[in-house]
């Protein structure tokens, strides 16, 4: 498929076109799909088929794959050959659509195509591509998915994880939801890292709408948002599962930050299991909503799934190194950190019980014996030395840097 | 035969009068009443014509005319109908009377005078006319006898108002009770979170509300009632259903953040967003506010006093001396928040005028009725113009609000799960504006209390305690301020009382650099760490003061990074 001469090109280019127009055709699926190009040869033939006299009749008629002929099925409805017949027709918009829109088709010709997705049972036939195709190439795709109802906590695991994952020169692929994926997406720009957002809809009908920025701030600094689905899909229920299996494929390995008992970050991690790539699950506490996917996850998959005690062992299991990093186990404890710093009495008996854990201001209150007024203005002073972080309410130690000494 | 006699109406907050003019001429039996009157005004016809039969005198058969003066003044109200009677029975020669009389009151047909809205003021604007002697009802004896220089003489009927008439100069003929004492109570505790009237039959008159509590607000116990970690103790929900009292601040376990941010809103006057999952106890602590506000001075009680004549349904007994709190349900309508109507009354704004505006749910209230505190969240006064009439209500009300994070009420609450759809609390969140997020000086974020704290042994501060604080801090502030609270603080007088000194400064912009602060946001953090300083005693504004003073910054940017990443 070496580009040759003018005209080869423009042939390329009005395949590439035809494979776009029919990406569009609802209902057409892969199974239709490699049936038409079976058929007619190639998608800008199959187009044509419908103009001529009996041409719909003619694209009903294909047959799809199989054995022998007597349990060959119609892979094409006489339904759905209008719908293409139609496609077909308004062409020419669908096209500029496309490129009004900044996008990208990849076909499955492309060379471009990532051949990580090649190696999938049916791979989407026409990914829609905004950003750079190159980032969707890379050469360690790390998935992190999860729940849109995080905690925290499982927040900060998976920004954290993202953001090492990032400096070590990995890409950070996610599907951009709100919660889990958010935050690693977020993490990774943070970094200045490209990252790859897999869309559960068409590239005009973004959702979740209140990521529009973030998939921007994706593109701007070299990460890729791509989509198996044409402009003009809106998200449903079931374009997630399909999008899943999209992320998974993408990657070499899944991590799982925190999914909930029916999180689709499950389906994501089967997807990853069954295409035979690496499947990481973040542990969770017993009896956390949020973790009860992941446990579940845990104990349905013995030996195949495996679990991350840690973000440096994650990217050593991961065949990552971080820059700058020297011995990649657990970074100094805050308190640690703290004793270097010659903090008040009031500030390290603080540090010394969020050492313990998170705690609310009560409970700060309580184990300081101070009052209010000083805690309160104690724990401003250890926020801004990046010792202590706090939410809702609720205050806990920030873990140094990995690898770093204070 | 021409007879007249003086009476008052009411406009926004201020008494107008009205000469009643009243001719009684042969020809045709008719009555009818002209000058821009309001339909309760045409229907005092029927009701004059009732009372006049029923209290034993005739309705003449001739032809009234009544004229109200001036005649371009749009008149509304009852409060007409004892002057109008009279001036009937004047005109009809039935009764006499010496000396220039005013009557303010509404009859009923059985002859008898009742209480109109708004007699404080229309007392004192007759008393400006220099009208010495005004009869006014008996319910309503005690308010009117606020303003000095005037003779309030009451009388409960027709049969009354004119015997009074009769006998000039005589003293009132019912012995009525004193005017309930207005004190000042002893410094500077316990009696000063609470001065308001003495109400006999009553050993803790602390917990004692006027009957002023406000019939908008519907079950205010029922977010505790539901939820199965609440911070109330028994006593204190008990004291929130029955609409009587106000809960103490012991009564609140835990939630050490909220409450110090409470006391700094209240020494300070800003506004205050409290925001937590149900059961976190933010309602509670707002309705302890009562309890925690210093009484109001002498001007401020005069003019609470006549927002409270106006509004109010009951008659008011005395100056009023507790600071208003009020708290309207979300479900209020713009014309109920900030006022107006076809009479002009004051809404909720004006009626919390000094005191608190409590708004429990604050995404829940409609966006309009939000947006249309802007301008006396601004300014303190609303300006309400309507089509022929305008008028300015005082609205100098500090803002207290509460809201969930989201519908469900869990969200980023750790341990639980939100049961919201995706986007819907970062829509939620943005129901609040940012005129109005700016507004607010302290954000608090209320964790769920654990049960362990609702049974622990030590008893936390209670009201009066904490009310004397905020009372020693209060005044500080007003001395350097010139009579100003430092919530109304900013640009280069804010700075001039901050007092930074120089580790303060370099703190300062370190914070604002860490937060991203806007220059509003900067204000905000000196502004709190200002009030701390007065709670602290101090004359300049430390390092630990903003120190504190951030932790109760605005969590825009972080609240957005939860709900929307």
């Amino acid at each position: 498929m070496t580009v040759v001469g003018d005209a080869t090109q423009h042939a390329e280019l009005a395949e590439r076109d035809a494979w776009a127009i029919l990406a569009t055709v609802h209902g057409l699926g892969p199974v239709g799909f490699a049936a038409l190009l079976a058929r007619f040869g190639s998608a800008a033939a199959a187009l044509q088929v419908t103009g001529s006299p009996g041409g719909v009749a003619a694209l009903a008629d294909t047959r799809g794959p199989g054995g022998i002929d007597s349990i060959r099925r119609r892979a094409i409805g006489a339904e759905l050959a209008t719908v293409i017949a139609d496609a077909a027709g308004r062409g020419s918009t669908i096209v500029q659509t496309i490129r009004a829109l900044g996008l990208t088709p990849l076909t499955l010709e492309d060379r471009a195509y990532p051949r990580r997705l090649l190696s999938l049972e049916m791979p989407p036939h026409v990914l829609f591509v905004r950003g750079s195709v190159a980032a969707l190439d890379p050469p360690s795709p790390v998935a992190i998915v999860g729940t849109r109802h995080p905690t925290e906590a499982g927040r900060r695991v998976s920004a954290e994880i993202a953001g090492a994952v990032s400096r070590a020169g990995g890409v950070v692929v996610s599907g951009l939801a709100i919660g889990i994926d958010g935050a690693a997406h977020a993490s990774a720009v943070d970094q200045g890292a490209p990252t790859v957002a897999v869309l559960g809809s068409g590239h005009d009908r973004l959702y979740p709408r209140a990521h529009a920025r973030l998939a921007d701030r994706i593109v701007a600094t070299g990460g890729a948002v791509v989509s198996e689905l044409a402009p003009g899909y809106e998200a449903t229920r079931g374009t997630f599962p399909r999008r899943n299996r999209v992320i998974s494929g993408l990657a070499d390995a899944t991590v799982v930050v925190e999914a909930g008992r029916r999180s689709g970050a499950l389906i994501t991690a089967d997807w990853a299991l069954e295409q035979g790539r690496e499947c990481f699950v973040v542990p969770g506490p017993l009896h956390a909503p949020a973790s009860a996917g992941c446990l579940a996850l845990l104990r349905s998959f013995p030996g195949q799934t495996r679990i991350v005690s840690g973000v440096a062992e994650l990217l050593e299991d991961l065949g990552l190194v971080e820059e700058g990093q020297v011995d990649g186990r657990a970074g100094p404890s805050a308190r640690a950190r703290g004793l270097a710093l010659d903090l008040g009495p009031v500030e390290q008996r603080l540090l010394d019980r969020l050492d313990r854990g998170p705690a609310t201001v009560d409970e700060l209150v309580a184990s300081a014996a101070a009052a209010v007024a000083t805690v309160l203005g104690a724990l401003t002073l250890l926020e801004m030395r990046g010792l202590v972080s706090g939410a809702y309410g609720r205050y806990q130690a920030v873990e140094g840097p990995v690898g770093r000494s204070a | 035969m021409l007879a007249t006699v003086h009476s008052a109406s009411l406009y926004g907050l201020e008494g107008r009068v009205i000469r009643v003019e009243v001719d009684v001429a042969p020809g045709l039996p008719g009555f009818s009443i002209v000058g821009l009157a309001d339909a309760a005004l045409q229907e005092a016809r029927e009701r004059c014509r009732g009372a006049i039969r029923n209290s034993g005198f005739d309705f003449p058969p001739r032809r009234i005319t009544v004229n109200l003066a001036p005649a371009d003044l749009p008149k509304s109200g009852s409060g007409l109908d004892l002057g109008i009677a009279l001036a009937i029975l004047l005109g009809s020669e039935q009764v006499r009377a010496a000396g220039r009389w005013a009557l303010v009151g509404e009859l009923s047909l059985g002859g008898e005078v009742r209480r109109v809205p708004g007699l404080l003021p229309m007392v004192a604007a007759l008393g400006r006319r220099g009208i010495r002697r005004v009869i006014v009802p008996a319910e309503g004896l005690e308010e009117a006898r606020l303003v000095t220089d005037v003779e309030a003489i009451p009388a409960a009927s027709i049969a009354e108002a004119i015997e009074a008439m009769r006998a000039p100069r005589s003293r009132p003929r019912r012995t009525i009770d004193p005017p309930a004492r207005v004190e000042l109570a002893s410094p500077p505790m316990v009696g000063s979170a609470d001065p308001g009237p003495r109400v006999p039959g009553h050993a803790d008159p602390r917990r004692e509300v006027p009957g002023r509590e406000d019939p908008g607000r519907s079950d205010p116990g029922r977010e505790h009632a539901a939820q199965d970690g609440p911070a109330v103790a028994p006593s204190g929900a008990a004291a929130l259903t029955d609409g009587l009292a106000w809960p103490d601040l012991a009564d609140v376990r835990g939630q050490a953040e909220a409450r110090r941010a409470l006391e700094i809103a209240l020494a300070g006057g800003h506004g205050l967003l409290m925001i937590g999952p149900p059961g976190s106890g933010k309602t509670l602590l707002a309705r302890t506010i009562p309890g925690l506000l210093p009484p109001l001075g002498d001007d401020e009680a005069l003019e609470a006093t006549i927002v409270d004549s106006v509004a109010s349904d009951l008659a008011v007994a005395g100056l009023v001396r507790r600071r208003p709190f009020r708290a309207p349900h979300h479900t209020i309508s713009y014309a109920g928040m900030v006022g107006g109507g076809p009479r002009l009354s004051p809404g909720e704004a004006t009626r919390a005028d000094h005191g608190v505006l409590f708004l429990d749910e604050l995404p829940e209230f409609d966006r309009d009725v939000l947006e249309a505190l802007r301008q006396p969240l601004e300014e303190g006064r609303v300006a309400i113009s309507r089509a022929g009439r305008a008028t300015v209500f005082p609205a100098r009300f500090q803002l207290v609000a509460a809201m969930n994070p989201c519908p469900c009420g869990q969200a980023g609450v750790e341990g639980r799960v939100c049961r919201c759809r995706t986007g819907v609390a970062a829509r939620y969140a943005a129901r609040v504006s940012g005129p109005l997020r700016d507004r607010i000086d302290l954000w608090v974020m209320l964790p769920p209390v654990p049960p362990a704290s609702l049974v622990q042994d030590d008893e936390p501060e209670d009201s009066a305690t904490v009310a004397g604080r905020i009372v020693a801090a209060r005044c500080l502030a007003l001395e350097r301020n010139r009579g100003r609270l430092n919530g109304r603080l900013s640009g280069r007088t804010l700075l001039a009382v901050a007092q930074l000194s120089t580790d303060a400064r370099a703190r300062l912009v370190a914070l604002a650099e860490l937060e991203e602060l806007s220059g509003r946001g900067t204000e905000r953090l000196l502004r709190v760490a200002r009030t701390i300083a007065d709670l602290d005693a101090s004359g300049s504004v430390d390092e630990h003061h903003l120190a504190e003073a951030a932790r109760f910054r605005s969590p825009a940017r972080r609240l957005a990074d939860r709900l929307a990443v």
